[in-house]
């Protein structure tokens, strides 16, 4: 579902390199936790997956295109949720959830029962006709969500979306990506709640200065010692 | 002391972009020239501006002279910046009081409200030295030079300048303290932007208005008989504002006369420092913590209704326009800045033929000659083309998304698509601007029908190129880093390559039809050309723009 090929990305003209030849691939039915230090690369990588970035060299094909020469094919089926909802504040949420359908031409039928039940999950039904500069950072974090699961995207890529969740929202949010991911879909996510990571996902990556330097399941991370928490092995690697 | 310092060097850094300016040319090293460019245009600009008010002084001095009050131009200078002050000193104080961002890092902190309050006030006091300098330096040197002077006068001159500001600017803060505390407006920001841009209007229009009534070729006379005619007049508004005629008896004075005025001044200022200061620390708190409680205002949609509005499907290109349409009219900001101006410059050219009705009957005896009606049609195209491209909307459609343009990157709408979607939004403006002027044109100058609708199509053609290339520029290096939306359009250089853009067409324009007219082509070729022109110019253009949105919006990084 998301095959990444020698991925690199520096800014201020080669002097920092955020990713540094990245190799990657997540299965289909696969949730993918990102994890890595603050400045290690997770979001200018998520950025290049989804397009927000231009790669220096390397490419990243979603659900089979290639998000480089067939772009418009590749964001029709990935739903992205950014690490900071900014969104248009002068939209009341309703016409921000229509603007999203229209654009990824959601049917009628989808578009009402979808809006309904992604609104009464997030428990957005009284703000939705408000205007979105009126709403908190959880509820702006929520309309975003919402507007990027509308056309029911087959790869969801989410950077921190736990952040500014209520524990209630935040619970269901993981059980969609499970029911998503039980129906041969696909989820890559980075998060900094390792908790989360070790109970939801299938699989990690970590990533440090820019490089790829673990990947796999838990225990394959732990190498057989069933002691390590994911936090020590987190901290082992990244301070070495 | 040390703290106030400390947090005042570091508004200060953040107010005048200090750091972010070193950064530019030291680390980032992009678009260098920009800031190089900004500061020449504001030489530029705040040059003939002064030179215009130092002809103005002058005359005021030399009025005054010849009725034995040279000391006029120094009480005009003061009432003048301290008025000034006084009026946008609302406004700036308000905005650094009450809406900026920082105030949530700074309440939290173990500060006084007076150290807090005390930094911002000083940061704008320092800003507005680049008001008070230019106004008050100038009357300053011609008074100082025309009655001869001691070293005495400029010493005081130059206390005076710097506590000029000090007195209506802490008139401003503590009206803005009290009124913050009992009206809570802290949520009618929209509001206030708007009231603030009217003033600026209002001054654009009064300015106007002066300028008009001034004779042309004779002013210097002209000020001289105002300046005889209304000293009792400067006088007694000097009164109602009684610092500007301190600071004008502390300078023009001698002996201990002038001493008790100019110390009269420096200890009022003085005095009503220590008053903010402690209505700040008694005030400020409860009313800025009074605004951040937000109403709860709930539109809660029902079953049917949640369905209907869900059920509304759009295409992506008008959905899109939906979006830039309702974005747009939805920021106060946009829509003073952009179709204030294009409803002011009909007014601007209606005006002259109701404040100087001699003169202008005779351009309207020219307009009604059957002679003249052509090239006076012709005219009016340009001051139509001219008007709505004014509106900025075209030159700062991409810039205006900011921080929002992920969104804009990730949906899956082809470049072309979302291009389109600005150039409608951009057209439709434009042409409603050009309707204002053709009506106006038909009321005051009597333009044929048939004529006008003939240039409003050409007109909306001409728009229509200049839209191109504002985007084309817009598309190009688009101004994506911005805190409010404020500077999304009043500091960003694509509004002046869109007024050059504007220029450029309606020169070439111009100098086609005065050659067609020279050359005795009848009326209705030239309109035929003119649309061939505009027509062969669009549509490679609009091509152009096409391609170039589908190379530029991928390597846009936000």
């Amino acid at each position: 579902m998301i095959e990444i090929k020698h991925l690199s990305k520096s800014y201020n003209k080669g002097a920092v390199k955020a990713v540094d030849d990245l190799n990657l691939h997540v299965r289909p039915g696969e949730i993918f936790g990102f994890l890595g230090p603050n400045g290690a690369g997770k979001t200018t990588t998520i950025k290049l997956m989804v397009g927000l970035l231009t790669p220096d060299s390397g490419t990243i094909s979603l659900a089979g295109f290639d998000n480089a020469k067939d772009p418009i094919e590749a964001k029709q089926n990935i739903g992205y949720v950014p690490d900071n909802p900014d969104i248009y504040d002068r939209l009341t949420g309703m016409e921000y959830l229509n603007f999203m359908a229209d654009m990824y031409q959601v049917p009628i039928e989808a578009r009402q029962e979808r809006i309904a039940n992604l609104l009464n999950m997030f428990n957005l039904r009284d703000a939705v006709g408000d205007l979105i500069k009126s709403y908190s950072h959880g509820m702006k974090q929520k309309i975003v969500l919402t507007g990027a699961l509308l056309h029911s995207p087959s790869v969801w890529i989410l950077d921190e979306p736990m952040v500014g969740l209520d524990p209630k929202s935040s619970h269901l949010l993981k059980e969609y990506m499970k029911r998503h991911c039980d129906q041969g879909n696909t989820v890559f996510f980075s998060t900094h709640i390792l908790e989360v990571a070790e109970k939801l996902c299938h699989r990690i990556g970590i990533i440090n200065k820019g490089r790829l330097i673990a990947i796999g399941t838990i225990d394959e991370l732990r190498h057989g010692e069933q002691a390590d928490s994911l936090e020590n092995i987190f901290l082992e690697l990244t301070e070495s | 002391m040390k703290i106030f310092l400390t947090l005042l060097k570091t508004n200060l850094n953040v107010f005048f972009g200090i750091s972010a300016l070193k950064y530019r040319f030291t680390k980032s090293k992009k678009r260098l020239w920009e800031p190089i460019l900004v500061a020449f245009s504001i030489l530029v600009g705040g040059g003939s501006i002064l030179t215009m008010y130092v002809f103005l002084l002058l005359g005021l001095f030399i009025g005054g002279q010849s009725i034995g009050s040279p000391e006029l131009v120094l009480t005009f200078s003061f009432m003048a910046t301290q008025l000034i002050i006084l009026i946008f000193g609302i406004f700036y104080v308000m905005s650094a009081f009450y809406f900026s961002n920082d105030m949530n890092i700074l309440i939290p902190l173990p500060l006084k409200p007076r150290t807090i309050l005390g930094v911002k006030f000083t940061t704008i006091l320092i800003s507005e030295y680049l008001i008070a300098l230019p106004m008050l330096l100038p009357a300053l040197i011609i008074y100082g030079l025309g009655s001869q002077m001691s070293a005495l006068y400029w010493l005081k001159g130059f206390i005076l300048i710097l506590t000029a500001p000090v007195l209506p600017l802490i008139i401003s803060a503590i009206f803005v303290i009290i009124l913050m505390r009992f009206a809570n407006i802290r949520r009618s920001k929209d509001l206030i932007v708007v009231i603030g841009s009217l003033f600026g209007v209002a001054a654009g229009i009064g300015i106007n208005l002066i300028t008009q009534s001034l004779p042309q070729g004779n002013e210097g006379e002209f000020i001289k008989g105002l300046v005889q005619n209304n000293s009792q007049l400067i006088q007694s508004i000097g009164r109602k504002f009684p610092p500007s005629l301190w600071a004008t008896l502390g300078l023009s004075q001698h002996g201990l006369q002038g001493w008790a005025y100019f110390l009269l001044f420096v200890i009022v200022s003085l005095g009503l420092v220590v008053v903010f200061l402690w209505l700040s620390n008694r005030f400020f708190y409860k009313s800025y913590l009074a605004g951040q409680e937000t109403r709860k205002k709930t539109k809660i949609l029902s079953n049917e209704e949640m369905v209907r509005n869900a059920g509304k499907i759009s295409s992506p290109v008008v959905s899109l326009f939906k979006r830039e349409w309702r974005l747009y009219m939805r920021t106060p900001i946009y829509v003073v800045n952009g179709l204030v101006g294009m409803i002011m410059i009909p007014f601007f050219l209606v005006m002259p033929f109701f404040t100087k009705s001699g003169e202008m009957d005779e351009v309207l005896t020219f307009i009604k000659n059957p002679d003249n009606a052509l090239i006076f049609v012709f005219i009016v195209l340009g001051i139509m083309i001219f008007g709505s491209s004014m509106n900025m909307i075209s030159c700062t459609s991409l810039s205006r998304e900011g921080n929002t343009f992920w969104i804009s990157k990730m949906i899956p709408a082809p470049p072309g698509k979302q291009i389109l979607s600005k150039l409608l939004h951009s057209n439709i403006l434009s042409l409603a601007g050009q309707i204002i002027i053709a009506i106006t044109a038909f009321f005051v100058w009597d333009i044929a029908i048939y004529r006008l609708i003939i240039i409003i199509l050409i007109g909306g053609l001409a728009n229509n190129l200049i839209n191109i290339l504002d985007l084309m520029v817009d598309v190009l290096r688009p101004k994506m880093e911005w805190n409010n939306p404020q500077e999304a359009i009043k500091q960003n250089l694509n509004v002046l390559f869109g007024v050059l853009i504007s220029f450029f067409v309606i020169g070439l324009l111009g100098i086609i039809t005065i050659l067609m007219i020279l050359a005795n082509i009848t009326e209705f070729w030239i309109y035929g050309a003119l649309t061939s022109i505009l027509v062969l110019l669009s549509i490679p253009s609009l091509y152009g723009l096409y391609a170039l949105a589908g190379k530029k919006y991928s390597s846009i990084e936000v």
